[in-house]
């Protein structure tokens, strides 16, 4: 399993996704869904950043990693921020209201559900770890 | 790819080219070019997207912000969108308040 430690800032973003993008092609999954995936996992992780270590100074790290089992690709983030279950949000209601009505957030955890074939969490040894799956599809 | 946005004015349109990836750390400077471009009181905010290669939740609220900013007169176009990037517009329902173009027509925005 290859994974990938980076500091909780919002500058590892990038590396987050290129990361993804990588274990993606290695596994053949097609590129809408390697897409999709990475901002899953891009959304999940900008929530861990900014929320979860909170723009402190000194973050902790955030680790991915990436494998396949029996033709599904699975990506798991894990952080030491305090726990937070993307499950306990309500949706985002209004998706066809105007934008001048919108409120503004959920709209992260809600792409991310939308975006992989599964989506988990739960709360291991003082670690979140999101598990997102993706189907390799046979075109 | 590293993200870039530029903006400029022809006469009451504001033009918004973005570039690359805009994630949540790079939404702070599309944030700072639709204030500068809500400065000078356009009628219509075009946003070009062609090159945009991915688009997180961060950059869909700037776009709720440049609404918001602008009012409701100002018609907002997204122009080129790729379709990555216009399949999380769909699937937010932001495609309801904002006009998808294919290509960027002046007489077209000018005239609708």
């Amino acid at each position: 399993m290859d994974s990938l430690t980076v500091p909780g800032n919002l500058d590892s973003l990038q590396a987050i996704r290129d990361f993804v993008l990588a274990a993606a092609a290695e596994a053949g999954i097609d590129e809408r869904s390697a897409y999709k995936l990475s901002m899953a996992v891009d959304e999940i992780a900008t929530n861990i950043i900014t929320y979860g270590y909170g723009g402190s100074a000194t973050p902790g790290d955030v680790v991915i990693q990436a494998g396949t089992e029996n033709g599904r690709l699975q990506v798991v983030l894990e952080d030491t921020s305090p726990p937070f279950d993307p499950f306990s949000r309500d949706e985002p209601s209004g998706l066809d209201a105007p934008l001048e009505e919108r409120a503004i957030g959920g709209l992260g955890v809600f792409l991310a559900k939308r975006s992989v074939d599964e989506f988990r969490y739960e709360y291991v040894d003082g670690r979140n770890r999101n598990i997102f799956v993706v189907n390799r599809t046979t075109t | 790819m590293a993200f870039d946005v530029s903006t400029e004015q022809a006469g009451d349109i504001a033009v918004i080219t973005l570039s690359g990836e805009l994630d949540a750390n790079a939404a702070g400077s599309f944030r700072s070019a639709v204030e500068e471009a809500a400065a000078a009181g356009p009628k219509r905010v075009v946003l070009i997207m062609d090159k945009l290669q991915f688009m997180a939740s961060a950059g869909l609220r700037v776009l709720v912000f440049a609404k918001q900013k602008m009012g409701t007169g100002v018609d907002l176009f997204v122009v080129g969108a790729r379709d990555a990037v216009l399949e999380t517009i769909e699937m937010t329902g932001f495609h309801h308040s904002v006009i998808m173009m294919d290509e960027f027509d002046a007489s077209e925005i000018e005239n609708y």
